[in-house]
């Protein structure tokens, strides 16, 4: 047992840290320090900054034309992110579909859609959830019907995040009805641009459009789409779920946000307010044990020797801690969170906020965002579920 | 980065629990607590296994082990409920190892190690409560001589210690003492605590005593810190069997013609007890791998374990009973035991509240737990 990293593991972290603070914009990490608003030019930024340097598929396997990093080595890339500044990469492209892709799709389709993923060339959405199935996921409705070399995809999908900048949404999609509601289930790729596809945004309750309505009418798709095999698509979700554990707990970004709201304390004059400090206190032990939780888990990776089943836990107090510390930055500045003025949380806005603190400008939205955490991704209460067949069985 | 644990150490744990399952039954617990709390013969059987000289080094007999190894055994009585205490034995070996003069060193530590000493730490003081700094007992010195007058309380086995490693005002000083039993003008007197195991009151007076060390401050600090570190390890344990204990009975218990492990509600309680249980082992190895840093690192991780440790165990502990029902609040029932110990541990070594006052005096700009 050893709590310190190895010799060779703190060298990649410096070449990481180095890179990436040469590399990052500086106006970019700025607006992620204050949680000011990014747009959609900044996140491709990064995402084709990355994809040069070959990391934007940063988990992705050497065969694959990824860095085929160790676990521990993916965490310390996301951890000299998340520290710096840098946005979170959207992940439906390089995160979601390409393990996908690279595990069941054919050769054509790795030739044809890996590389513009990692490049950050293609913006992917993710089109899963539909009005009628949410956490019951496996109702979906969705139709895709075989006629010929082609798919007739007809529905609708829900709470795609992003989805207004799509270009291509990869859908589970009932193409049986035949037997359980899992084994109807089918993994296409569509092309947005396609005639009968109608995207609609949503605005939420921070007053901003983060997630989509789709539609699909009698949208016409190439059978060549479908990866894998007709009805075997929920196993590819799985698969892909079970591919993605250490990174929901986003225990780096809480690292970083820790420290944001101890700045925001003490602007506001609450640091040293004990009441307010022990609530600050009791989120960093949170933070420290919910760091320890991740680094069991890649221990356990890295050795093989014994398996972690515990990627409910960390869904749970992940989102938890987000939902914290958002909450806390609101508590801090108090009455000085509650002046909405949209336009505030826009970089290099010229305007005066009441108090005079323009940082004080998204905590309250980001504190009204953040209550999505425990919602998506299999919602908290599904989360237990899962952890109590776990113990109960 | 690492966290498997060494053949070694697999094999030191297999060889404690393999003790605790067949060595220390429920009944015969349950006969330690009706004669008084306390078994010698248990001890010593302990201490034939190497466990009481485990941070003794192998010069004075022990085995020199660090941490993790007693991090791993106390894991193990914790899941029996262990009374016996191999803690004790763990801060008294480290700090006389640590602090004591050679001479002091070569009398005790053997003796520890073979389990024919008990020597433990006698901190608490009325008004002191958590604050390690509070000293009321006065140490004097005459003619080369140390005589120190004072009380101390809720003492580890008390009346059936050997000696006590007992801190004092040294000239407005703390230093820290070692006191034998019986020496003239000391006291004891004991009583069974609320988890079943013995503590004593001990009252000093003019009592002749030998010097551990001037610089009671950094000893005492490292001592406490030492049992910060074993009460989490203990602490893990005795969650482990708890919620197993707790898995096993709603398994078993019927009610509305159906096992009332099918209920969601009480299945939700079962994922939150293992969060607790998961988030207190994680920190439990964060306390134990941080031993040996510098002090203020240390004593920061300490705080930080043990805060957690203490919502862990009281919320583990609750549950336990509460999902039971009826049963939880019986005597007769293993389950009332376990969540007592737990309760006792979190007040033992700095509660909960105390610690996550002092994580906030110590909080940092910086978050980074490595970075």
């Amino acid at each position: 047992m050893d709590l310190a990293f190895t010799p060779e593991e703190l060298a990649f972290r410096e070449e990481i840290r180095t890179w990436v603070k040469a590399n990052l914009p500086a106006e970019i990490s700025k607006k992620v320090h204050s949680a000011m608003r990014l747009t959609r030019d900044d996140l491709q930024r990064w995402a084709k900054i990355l994809g040069k340097k070959g990391w934007l598929g940063w988990g992705w396997p050497e065969q694959f034309g990824g860095p085929g990093w160790t676990a521990v080595q993916k965490h310390l890339f996301e951890e000299e992110c998340a520290l710096a500044g840098a946005p979170r990469v959207v992940p439906f492209g390089p995160v979601m579909v390409a393990p996908v892709i690279m595990a069941f799709g054919n050769a054509e389709q790795q030739k044809r859609f890996l590389p513009g993923i990692a490049s950050g060339e293609v913006w992917w959405s993710q089109g899963y959830s539909e009005p009628g199935s949410g956490s019951d996921l496996a109702s979906l409705k969705t139709r895709a019907d075989r006629v010929g070399d082609k798919y007739i995809v007809n529905g609708q999908k829900t709470w795609t995040t992003l989805g207004q900048y799509g270009e291509w949404i990869f859908c589970l999609v009932r193409t049986s009805n035949e037997g359980k509601p899992q084994t109807g289930i089918s993994f296409l790729l569509i092309d947005m641009k396609t005639p009968g596809i109608t995207v609609r945004p949503i605005k939420l309750l921070d007053g901003e459009c983060e997630v989509n309505e789709v539609w699909f009418d009698n949208v016409e798709v190439p059978a060549e789409n479908l990866i894998g095999e007709e009805n075997k698509g929920w196993n590819y979700a799985k698969h892909l779920l079970a591919h993605e554990r250490t990174n929901i707990a986003d225990v780096n970004r809480a690292k970083r946000e820790l420290e944001r709201l101890k700045r925001i304390a003490k602007t506001e004059g609450v640091y040293d307010d004990m009441r307010f400090r022990d609530e600050i206190s009791k989120l960093e032990v949170d933070i420290v044990a919910l760091e320890m939780l991740v680094l069991r888990v890649l221990s356990a990776e890295k050795s093989g020797k014994n398996s972690l089943d515990i990627a409910g836990l960390l869904k749970i107090k992940g989102s938890e801690i987000q939902q914290r510390y958002s909450e806390l930055m609101m508590m801090a500045a108090g009455p000085y969170s509650l002046p909405f003025i949209f336009e505030a949380m826009d970089a290099g806005w010229q305007g005066d906020f009441p108090g005079h603190e323009v940082s004080n400008a998204p905590l309250a939205a980001n504190y009204f965002n953040m209550r999505k955490t425990t919602i998506y991704g299999g919602s908290n209460e599904v989360q237990r579920n899962i952890v109590a067949q776990v113990v109960l069985g | 980065m690492d966290f498997d644990f060494s053949d070694d150490q697999e094999q030191l744990r297999d060889a404690v629990r393999k003790w605790v399952d067949k060595g220390y039954t429920f009944d015969r617990r349950r006969e330690i607590t009706s004669a008084g709390g306390f078994d010698r013969a248990a001890y010593t059987e302990l201490a034939e296994l190497g466990l009481c000289g485990l941070y003794v080094s192998e010069d004075h007999g022990g085995m020199g082990m660090g941490p993790v190894e007693g991090m791993v055994v106390m894991e193990e009585l914790g899941r029996g409920i262990v009374m016996e205490p191999v803690q004790q034995a763990l801060i008294s070996g480290a700090v006389l190892e640590g602090y004591a003069p050679d001479a002091l060193k070569a009398e005790w530590l053997p003796k520890i190690a073979g389990g024919e000493a008990i020597v433990v730490l006698a901190q608490q003081e009325r008004k002191s409560r958590y604050n390690i700094h509070k000293c009321d007992a006065q140490a004097q010195q005459q003619e080369g001589q140390w005589n120190i007058t004072g009380t101390k309380s809720v003492v580890a086995v008390g009346d059936h210690a050997d000696a006590f490693l007992v801190p004092a005002m040294a000239a407005g000083k703390l230093a820290l003492f070692l006191v034998a039993k019986g020496a003239k003008g000391s006291a004891t007197s004991g009583y069974v605590t609320q988890d079943g195991a013995r503590a004593a009151e001990l009252t000093l007076s003019q009592t002749p005593a030998s010097l551990v060390t001037l610089d009671g401050q950094t000893a005492l600090s490292h001592a406490v810190d030492i049992g910060i570190a074993s009460v989490c390890a203990e602490a893990v344990g005795v969650m482990d069997k708890t919620l197993a204990i707790t898995v096993d009975y709603m398994n078993t218990r019927k009610q509305f013609n159906t096992t009332i492990a099918t209920f969601q509600a009480l299945r939700h309680r079962v994922a939150d007890m293992k969060m607790q249980l998961e988030l207190g082992r994680s920190m439990s190895y964060y306390a134990s791998l941080k031993l040996n840093t510098p002090v203020a690192e240390r004593h920061q991780a300490m705080a930080r374990a043990k805060y957690q440790l203490g919502n862990s165990m009281r919320f583990v502990g609750q549950q336990s009973v509460q999902l039971h029902g009826g049963i939880g609040v019986t005597d007769e029932y293993i389950v009332s035991h376990y969540f007592k110990k737990l309760t006792q541990l979190e007040m033992t070594f700095g509660d909960t509240l105390h610690h996550l006052g002092e994580v906030s005096n110590s909080m940092q700009d910086t978050a980074g737990v490595f970075a």
